[in-house]
């Protein structure tokens, strides 16, 4: 045991010895989680930005709705004209415009429903917001001109009265969480890549070791063979288990993106997933003579594996074959965990993927350790 | 006292017998030559006393204890100099030693200490901050002893230590294998180069096919090829020397060409001298020098083993 803390230190000091570790191992998970931040982040919480042309003059009524419009939560007002209106739309400087057209005040004064039209660039579900709150308000003050029967001064005194009151609202902001969601679960994706590319790093330098002959001496010391290579894993397990939390206290405390799964349940799943990928990287250490060779493994069956299970797009793209295949690959079994996590499942009741997740870490280790074991030869180190 | 005893010693690769029951010992305080050309057994032999090859069978006892039954004693009194630098480039002189000296269970100021003696012992004291990838080739191959002797082991195996480096640094090096030996180290010595090996070593061992085919002192073995001679003639030019046309000669046994001298073992009891320089002078070879050797270790090998130890 002191030898095996005496391994990991050692490995420890000479990996964050170099800049480039801190990079792989910190910097690129946390780009990771800043793209999927620029792809998915754009829409969620901004307030919608509304261009209003009001062709009717200097009515109070319409002065009044578009007042309305303004004090609306989450909605930012530009005065505007249809020509700018259109342009600005066009080039993404307003989500939506609402167009007063000209007689907006003597329509609702005779109870008829007034010219207006709402201009979107960006469908429906963007506008819908300020368009029923608006048709509410036009309603009601169409339904006074409509009681009013033409009787403009009736029709004042009455509109004065519901002004006085104001426009009862009571708005509660729920939480689009859709977004947020998508976000995390693009950013476990991107994290269980580099997870994966950091644990094969990690593991190679068993070859490493042998490429230079420090095995030899290592192996010439009362240190054996099993406990070098459990120290390894060890070392790379604290270090992915460092990527972990490091990656998901940025994600939630910095970036502020809170993923609707518990810390510690979602770090639990990330952690059994960590021990898949150490099982996997032995796998390929444990079939390559050197570590250039483990290197191209890495890349051949990293990249393209976590390309199918959805780890940088979402899988709901792929053909529905490939979405099959992805269900032998870990990745997609984890990544599965977040959304049902995500959904409301508890961590006890995903006890199914948990054990599949387990189970290709035991299963890549068991390989691994036979494959070691059957090698006589002391280049190829056990 | 043995602190080495090997017996009946035999390791198989499939169909292929890299050692062949081979019997050996090393006594306490000996510098003792292990020599052999490439394939011989010699590093295949190491590595099971080392521990790091499993034995296919045969007996391998480090101060009178089973290695296979003993393998933390035995690592804990073996230090390995492998011919290949083991040694970590992105780390200090201080911190390889340390690293190295720390996996047999020293630690703090003890640790300290011994670190420091080691790196003063191969003279790189006023280095031990620097990374070896700024070291010279003889400076590496020091930190590389340096890394062997720290725990104080009571065997110290040296697979060719001084392979690929300038002469001073060779001299330290074999300055300081003989101030191990005379601290009480017994040294195991491999070398392609027969004079350090003829000059250092008290007892000498010759392997080849994974048999021990000679074994004792440098006398000892001399001894064995009474019946052979050794001619050396320096020639001016190396080009029209018919190897093959000596060979036919009556009495010779070997030949070859070195630095423009050609190298003859020949039986003793013949007397072929003037037929050799006939032949020459036949083949228009400019003589500028004849002598006759005593025999020495080179001789030995040769005649043993039919090869040159750096074949």
């Amino acid at each position: 045991m002191k030898n095996m803390l005496w391994l990991i230190r050692n490995t420890l000091r000479s990996t964050f010895r170099k800049k480039s570790s801190w990079i792989i191992y910190f910097a690129l998970p946390l780009a990771g989680v800043i793209l999927s931040m620029l792809i998915y982040g754009n829409t969620n919480g901004a307030d919608l930005r509304v261009g209003i042309v009001n062709q009717d003059g200097d009515r109070p009524v319409t002065a009044d709705a578009i007042r309305f419009v303004e004090e609306l939560g989450h909605v930012k007002v530009t005065m505007t004209d249809e020509a700018s209106l259109n342009k600005e739309i066009a080039a993404g400087n307003l989500d939506s415009g609402i167009v007063f057209g000209a007689g907006y005040e003597a329509a609702v004064r005779e109870g008829r429903q007034p010219d207006i039209r709402i201009v979107s660039a960006k469908g429906a579900q963007v506008t819908a917001y300020a368009k029923a709150m608006l048709d509410g308000y036009v309603g009601n003050v169409a339904a006074i001109g409509q009681a009013a029967k033409g009787d403009a001064a009736k029709f004042d005194a009455v509109y004065a009265e519901y002004k006085k009151n104001g426009f009862k609202m009571d708005s509660d902001s729920l939480k689009d969480t859709s977004n947020v969601k998508s976000m995390t679960y693009q950013s476990i994706g991107f994290l269980l890549m580099f997870m994966m590319f950091s644990a094969s790093n990690m593991t190679e330098l068993i070859l490493k070791e042998k490429e230079n002959r420090t095995f030899l001496r290592l192996l010439a010391s009362p240190v054996s063979a099993r406990t070098y290579v459990l120290s390894n894993v060890l070392f790379t397990a604290f270090i992915l288990l460092l990527q972990i939390v490091f990656t998901l206290v940025v994600m939630r405390y910095v970036l502020k993106i809170d993923s609707g799964v518990p810390f510690a349940v979602l770090l639990a799943s990330l952690f059994l997933f960590s021990l898949a990928a150490i099982g996997l990287s032995l796998l390929l250490v444990a079939f390559s003579k050197n570590s250039r060779s483990a290197g191209a493994l890495q890349t051949l069956v990293v990249t393209p594996t976590c390309l199918l299970s959805g780890c940088t797009f979402p899988p709901e793209i792929m053909p529905d074959t490939i979405q099959k295949i992805a269900s032998f690959l870990p990745q997609s079994w984890l990544l599965d965990t977040v959304t049902e996590l995500q959904s409301g499942r508890t961590f006890g009741s995903l006890y199914l993927n948990l054990a599949i997740l387990v189970g290709f870490a035991a299963a890549f280790s068991l390989i691994a350790v036979y494959r070691f074991s059957r090698n006589n030869d002391v280049r190829q180190f056990i | 006292m043995n602190v080495l005893e090997i017996r009946n010693l035999t390791k198989k690769f499939d169909d292929f017998i890299a050692v062949d029951n081979m019997n050996l010992s090393v006594r306490e305080g000996e510098i003792f030559g292990f020599l052999g050309a490439n394939g011989a057994g010699k590093s295949t032999t190491i590595n099971m006393v080392s521990s790091l090859l499993r034995t296919t069978k045969g007996e391998i006892e480090l101060l009178g204890r089973n290695i296979a039954k003993h393998p933390k004693f035995a690592k804990s009194n073996i230090g390995i100099v492998p011919q290949d630098l083991a040694i970590y480039e992105e780390m200090t002189a201080y911190e390889n030693v340390s690293f190295f000296a720390g996996l047999y269970g020293l630690r703090g100021s003890e640790l300290k200490e011994r670190t420091i003696e080691a790196l003063d012992f191969v003279g790189l004291g006023d280095k031990h901050k620097s990374l070896p990838k700024n070291f010279s080739g003889g400076m590496k191959r020091r930190l590389n002893i340096a890394c062997a002797i720290a725990h104080r082991p009571k065997l110290i195996i040296m697979d060719e230590p001084t392979v690929g480096i300038d002469p001073q640094s060779r001299n330290y090096i074999l300055n300081s294998v003989r101030k191990l030996n005379r601290m009480g180290c017994t040294i195991i010595y491999t070398s392609h180069y027969m004079e350090e090996v003829e000059e250092l070593c008290t007892r000498i061992a010759i392997v080849d096919h994974g048999k021990i085919i000679a074994e004792g002192s440098k006398e000892q073995l001399k001894s064995i090829i009474t019946d052979t001679k050794e001619i050396w003639i320096a020639v001016k030019s190396e080009g029209a020397v018919d190897l093959e046309s000596l060979k036919r000669l009556q009495g010779v046994t070997a030949v070859r060409l070195e630095d423009q001298t050609i190298k003859i073992n020949s039986k003793a009891e013949i007397n072929n001298l003037n037929w050799i320089i006939q032949q020459l002078i036949k083949d228009q070879v400019e003589i500028r020098s004849v002598e006759e050797q005593a025999p020495n270790l080179e001789t030995v090998f040769l005649t043993l083993t039919g090869r040159n130890l750096r074949d």
